[in-house]
């Protein structure tokens, strides 16, 4: 366990199922979250090296439960990726407000996300 | 105030329980009443002044009866003189004649005259002593008792003589002066029947006019009343009603009008309420929509996802055989998947929640990403499938996001209409537009109906359908961002050559603009 960790915080299963998967072969460790609350709650807890963040989740929104993480100087710095399935006009705008470092809509292609996870942090 | 004056006639008439045609028969014959009236004391006072002057007429005859006895005494004096002068045959013949004529006028004046009975007895008296002083003188004379023949002449003939024209005179005067007040009598009568026959002719001229007034203006004031009810009605104002005073033909009308009216009041209000059912419904159904599609897409996404891994090799080696079919999955799926957004999009536009999201982009970047995508299907077809696009085109600023849609349904449309040939997609910079250009070697368009082409679900009910499928929803929704953009889209086609769908947008769109 000596990677990095990444946070997954996202109500479905499948959904999750796919990133585990995904991350499985590479050496990232990968915590999960269903909801807003638990989301925050881990990123304090654990300070992982990247948060997925999904916007539609149940409890607090992704963008609520972003703007927490960001208020707190521990996870300030840590970037935040945010998914969503509206993919409405100023999603994109709203996330960045809320402190994303980026943005992605669903469907995504999981291998565009690996991409994507591997920019924001270097696996080595 | 004057208005309700002049209107009071006009109401009475107005509210008389008669119709119309009653009225106005009514009307024209009281104005032929009063013109028969104007006549008959017209005609009467004509009588009365025509008798006047008639009795006038006998007057003067009377008169001039007078006159002629108190000439016929004065000659029969001269003429007895004359006898006593000259005492021959033929004088006193003369003489005698002269006492005939006498007589005979005493006769007209008689008749002339039967009003002065009590003078004439008189004047027949003293005329016929008169006579016989004559006589007597002339017999006298004939004897040639000339002395005594002036004798009688003087003491008898003389005082009767002057008696006799003593009486004419009374009667001349008394004639006269019963002329003249005849004649002012007369004179004020005739005043008096002008004074009347105006009187009369200026009330039947008022009361002619009031009537006509009056009927005119119970007919006219509704008529007015009810056009401009008429023109409130078509500007789409139900809510006054007509009332007029009326109990005729006009009054039933202007009830009818009101019924009518009503009716109108009560269809619109339906029709407002079944239209706000209808946009209730239609806002549900946005909504609807718009969930509907969010539930679709995340099982989609899942299924995509692993799909994507499983051809990816995340679970280990796939075997060949099973590489097309998996690849299949993930074509139809992508197609689901902008089916699905079509549905989306479109609720959201009708929702009015559809705003761009405006960055900027690179134009080679949005038509390689659709060619990538829909490569698979072209070569599934066999067809070719070429991009063509100068090199030097800026960096564009809108929502690549639906740029990219709308090329994606512009180009799915053109795959999916063209058999054989080759489909292009093509971008040039036309000054400040930017334009994009899908062109097919397709089946073509009938221009008949090309004018419906981007109406929402024109294709859902059409027969092309069930042949090619689709929900008709890609080119409205593309037209909708494209205008969104501030840009234009339209079509060239030609019937078994080919379409080309072209839009234009600014290459930088205005944000204040944009809608």
């Amino acid at each position: 366990m000596s990677g990095k960790t990444i946070l997954y915080v996202e109500d479905n299963e499948p959904n999750r199922m796919i990133v585990r998967d995904l991350l499985k072969r590479t050496s990232y460790n990968l915590i999960e979250a269903h909801d807003g609350e638990a989301g925050v709650a881990m990123a304090l807890e654990h300070v992982p090296d990247l948060i997925l963040m999904d916007i539609q989740l149940p409890k607090i929104s992704g963008m609520e439960a972003m703007r927490r993480i960001r208020a707190n100087p521990a996870t300030a710095q840590t970037p935040m990726v945010a998914i969503t399935s509206f993919a409405l006009s100023g999603d994109e705008q709203k996330a960045k407000e809320a402190g994303a470092t980026a943005y992605l809509a669903k469907p995504y292609s999981p291998f565009d996300l690996l991409k994507l996870i591997r920019k924001l942090l270097p696996e080595t | 105030m004057i208005r309700r004056l002049a209107n009071w006639p006009a109401e009475v008439v107005a509210r008389a329980p008669a119709s119309i045609f009653a009225k106005l028969l009514t009307a024209f014959l009281v104005i032929a009443g009063l013109l028969v009236i104007v006549g008959v004391v017209g005609l009467a006072a004509l009588d009365t002044v025509n008798l006047r002057t008639e009795e006038l007429v006998k007057i003067q005859r009377k008169i001039a009866a007078y006159r002629q006895l108190q000439h016929d005494t004065i000659a029969q004096l001269y003429s007895v003189a004359s006898a006593l002068v000259v005492p021959d045959e033929r004088t006193l013949d003369a003489t005698l004649r002269q006492l005939n004529q006498f007589g005979y006028d005493l006769d007209r004046l008689q008749f002339v005259a039967q009003d002065e009975v009590e003078i004439l007895e008189r004047v027949r008296k003293d005329y016929e002593a008169f006579i016989a002083a004559v006589t007597e003188a002339i017999e006298l004379i004939r004897a040639g008792k000339v002395a005594e023949g002036r004798a009688a002449q003087t003491e008898r003939a003389g005082p009767l003589a002057d008696r006799l024209e003593r009486l004419t005179n009374e009667l001349v005067n008394k004639a006269e002066a019963d002329m003249l007040a005849r004649l002012d009598e007369s004179i004020e009568h005739y005043r008096d029947a002008r004074l009347l026959v105006i009187a009369i002719a200026i009330v039947s001229l008022l009361l002619a006019l009031g009537l006509g007034y009056s009927i005119s203006l119970s007919l006219i004031a509704p008529v007015r009343k009810m056009g401009q009810r008429f023109d409130e009605l078509a500007a789409g104002d139900f809510s006054q009603r007509v009332s007029v005073p009326n109990r005729d033909e006009l009054g039933v009308l202007a009830a009818n009008l009101n019924r009518m009216s009503d009716e109108l009041a009560r269809l619109f209000r339906e029709i407002a309420d079944k239209g706000e059912q209808l946009e209730i419904a239609s806002r549900h159904k946005s909504e609807f929509l718009a969930s509907m599609s969010h539930e679709l897409r995340t099982p989609l996404n899942a299924i995509l996802g692993f799909n994507e891994m499983i051809l990816g090799q995340i679970y280990g080696e796939v075997p060949a055989d099973m590489q097309a079919p998996l690849a299949q999955i993930q074509t139809s799926g992508k197609h689901l998947l902008r089916l699905i957004n079509n549905v989306l999009d479109l609720a959201k536009i009708e929702a009015g929640r559809m705003e761009l999201s405006l960055t900027e982009y690179a134009v080679s970047e949005v038509v390689e990403s659709v060619r990538s995508t829909l490569q698979s299907l072209a070569a599934d077809k066999g067809l070719e499938f070429v991009v063509t696009l100068p090199a030097d085109i800026p960096l564009a600023y809108g929502d690549a996001g639906r740029i990219t849609q709308c090329l994606m349904n512009l180009a799915g449309n053109a795959l999916k209409f063209t058999k054989a040939g080759k489909v292009e997609i093509a971008a040039e910079c036309r000054g400040e537009l930017l334009v994009y250009r899908v062109e097919d070697t397709g089946t073509g368009i009938p221009p008949e109906k090309i004018g419906s082409l981007f109406t929402e679900f024109k294709q859902t009910d059409a027969s092309i359908a069930s042949e090619y499928g689709g929900t008709g929803l890609g080119l409205s929704i593309s037209k909708k961002f494209v205008e969104m953009h501030g840009g234009r889209i339209w079509v060239e086609s030609e019937l078994g050559k080919g379409s080309a769908f072209i839009f234009e947008i600014p290459l930088r769109v205005n944000e204040k603009e944009a809608a």
